[in-house]
């Protein structure tokens, strides 16, 4: 049912409603007065006339007030048309109505089934329209093609309203998300530039400024530029999702490795990957940075390195710490003692991709790992 | 040691111009101008005539891209290190393409600083690893994106030339570049230079080729100043 405050399209369309009610009241009208002579109880004509005016006018503010917008009102609605419907049996008469007269609310009694299907979507619609076309045909007790086709045509109206209606409503809330973030990224943009005049600035300078002394300077200039990089890396932070395909930037999900001792590097521009490739190469390089800070001297630097061929992507992890024998290296794999390397290459094994491993003693160590676009499934 | 380099210092930031100021001057430089603002950097630089200028990629003013445009119009032959404290990849790239030609991220230590202001004033190019794999991967994109186009002619990296850009962007020194390749270090910072060259090359030919399109500068006349 309608929420309690007035979206962007819901306003106009009960305008809308009011303003067919009004015009279908005045063509009832004008029916009316033509065909009074031929009723059965002519004086009864005119209150159900002034009940229908004084009905349009209620529903008129009624329905503007998005808080009435309830099932009581649309329960009273259709029971009120409904009633007016069939008084036409004693107002009109049978033989009247037989021999073709239109009821009394013709055209009037489309209005509450119209709401039905604003508020509450196609089955909302689909229940008042069923309701109102069996009303109708039994009023008229015609049942001809005609007489079936007003029914259908008031189910096939309410059908598109309700329709209709989710529709914009989905457009709506899109519009208010779309609308939503564009603050967010702007307000992002703003604090970002915020950061850079002030802070970052500030913190570059201060670990610059202390790099060669001793002692706690050394310290807090170490501790400054640590959170320079963070900072850095926050602020500059792409967005990491592409809304229309199911890919990731994969620079954007390795840019926040970056630190004073971790560089990345890579192309400008994203490169985009299928989700899971993309998560799969990240846990890779995380675990390949991980081994490094477990194995080798603190401060040892790491360089991530994206590269984004045609059809395979290329991330190397490199370090400068103290590399590994070659032979070493073959005898631990082989016995299984490798855990980061067996994981790594697992990992992108799975993805149909290679691992290349170069080291040499005071070499440091290049972890090369290779993925096609597409995987081999 | 190197007592006659005149550098100025572009930076909107007061703190960190007169730090890197007394670092230079303390270094030997001599520090003849210094300015917060691209616009008024161009101008006073005309004056001031300095052979290296420290540049601040993101200026209130103007952007970087324009700062070295006005620069080298103003004072032909100037070298430009670019320091930036974001990691903003494309307006690094720009930069670059329009002419910088080193670039250090300001959270470089006093000594990397200062081997990268000597190196720029030999006349060096300074790239770190990050440059590398900006500079490697606008090869791979004008490659891809404009084959299509005959009169485009892509710029290629030779196979030895991309072979030391993959190298310096996975954080091998120059040195260590030569060990491996087997060549000598000059030959290594020949290639390095040579890639920034065709990349800046192809950028000035693609901003002749889209003024004489757009009626900017008419064959035979000499681009006004």
């Amino acid at each position: 049912m309608a929420d309690a405050r007035d979206s962007g399209l819901q306003a106009p369309l009960w305008r809308a409603i009011a303003i067919y009610r009004l015009a279908a009241l005045a063509y009832a009208a004008f029916l009316v007065v033509s065909n009074v002579g031929a009723y059965v109880r002519p004086m009864l004509a005119w209150p159900t006339l002034a009940l229908m005016a004084a009905w349009t006018v209620v529903t008129t503010y009624a329905y503007a007030d998005p808080a009435r917008r309830r099932p009581p009102l649309l329960v009273a609605d259709l029971l009120v048309t409904i009633a007016v419907l069939t008084a036409s049996i004693w107002v009109v008469g049978r033989s009247g109505l037989e021999a073709g007269l239109p009821t009394l609310a013709v055209a009037w009694h489309v209005a509450p089934v119209i709401c039905w299907a604003v508020a509450g979507g196609r089955r909302g619609g689909i229940a008042a329209a069923l309701a109102m076309g069996a009303t109708d045909l039994i009023v008229r007790a015609h049942y001809d093609q005609a007489a079936f086709t007003g029914a259908v045509l008031m189910l096939l109206a309410a059908i598109a309203v309700g329709n209709l209606v989710r529709i914009a409503e989905v457009g709506q809330q899109r519009l208010e998300r779309a609308i939503e973030l564009e603050a967010t990224t702007r307000e992002r943009e703003r604090l970002a530039r915020d950061i850079h005049d002030s802070v970052l600035q500030v913190l570059a300078l201060v670990k610059r400024r202390g790099a060669g002394l001793d002692g706690e300077a050394g310290e807090l200039a170490r501790l400054a530029g640590e959170q320079e990089a963070a900072l850095r890396s926050l602020v500059a932070a792409r967005q990491v999702s592409d809304p229309v395909a199911d890919e990731l930037d994969l620079m954007a999900l390795l840019e926040p490795y970056a630190s004073p001792v971790v560089t990345v590097s890579g192309p400008a521009g994203a490169v985009r990957l299928p989700a899971r490739i993309a998560h799969e190469l990240r846990a890779a390089v995380a675990a390949a940075v991980d081994n490094v800070e477990k194995h080798c001297v603190p401060g040892t630097k790491v360089y991530l390195f994206v590269e984004d061929e045609p059809d395979e992507v290329i991330v190397t992890v490199r370090d400068d710490g103290c590399g590994i024998e070659p032979d070493r290296l073959a005898q631990a794999e082989a016995q299984g003692r490798l855990g980061v390397v067996q994981s790594i290459r697992g990992r992108v094994a799975d993805l149909g991709g290679r691992v290349r491993i170069i080291s040499a003693p005071g070499e440091g160590t290049e972890v090369e790992m290779v993925v096609r676009r597409v995987p081999i499934s | 040691m190197s007592a006659a380099i005149r550098v100025m210092v572009v930076d909107d930031h007061p703190m960190w111009r007169e730090g890197v100021s007394r670092d230079l001057a303390a270094a030997g430089y001599d520090v003849v101008a210094t300015s917060g603002e691209g616009r008024q950097a161009v101008r006073i630089a005309a004056a001031a005539r300095p052979d290296v200028v420290i540049l601040d990629l993101q200026l209130p003013d103007v952007s970087g891209v324009e700062v070295i445009n006005g620069l080298q119009t103003e004072v032909p032959g100037v070298r430009v290190l670019m320091l930036s404290a974001s990691g903003e990849q494309q307006d690094v790239l720009d930069a670059m393409k329009a002419g910088a030609t080193g670039y250090l991220l300001k959270s470089a230590g006093l000594t990397d600083f200062l081997d990268a202001v000597s190196r720029t004033a030999a006349g060096d190019t300074v790239f770190t690893p990050g440059l590398a794999g900006l500079v490697l991967g606008e090869f791979r994109r004008l490659a891809v994106t404009e084959p299509a186009d005959p009169r485009a002619d892509a710029p290629k990296l030779t196979e030895r030339e991309t072979e030391v850009l993959r190298l310096v962007a996975k954080g091998l020194s120059y040195r260590q570049i030569a060990e491996r390749l087997v060549l000598s270090h000059r030959t290594v910072q020949n290639h390095v230079q040579n890639t920034l060259g065709k990349l800046q090359l192809h950028n000035r030919v693609e901003l002749t080729r889209y003024a004489l399109q757009n009626g900017l500068a008419p064959l035979g006349e000499d681009p006004a100043p």
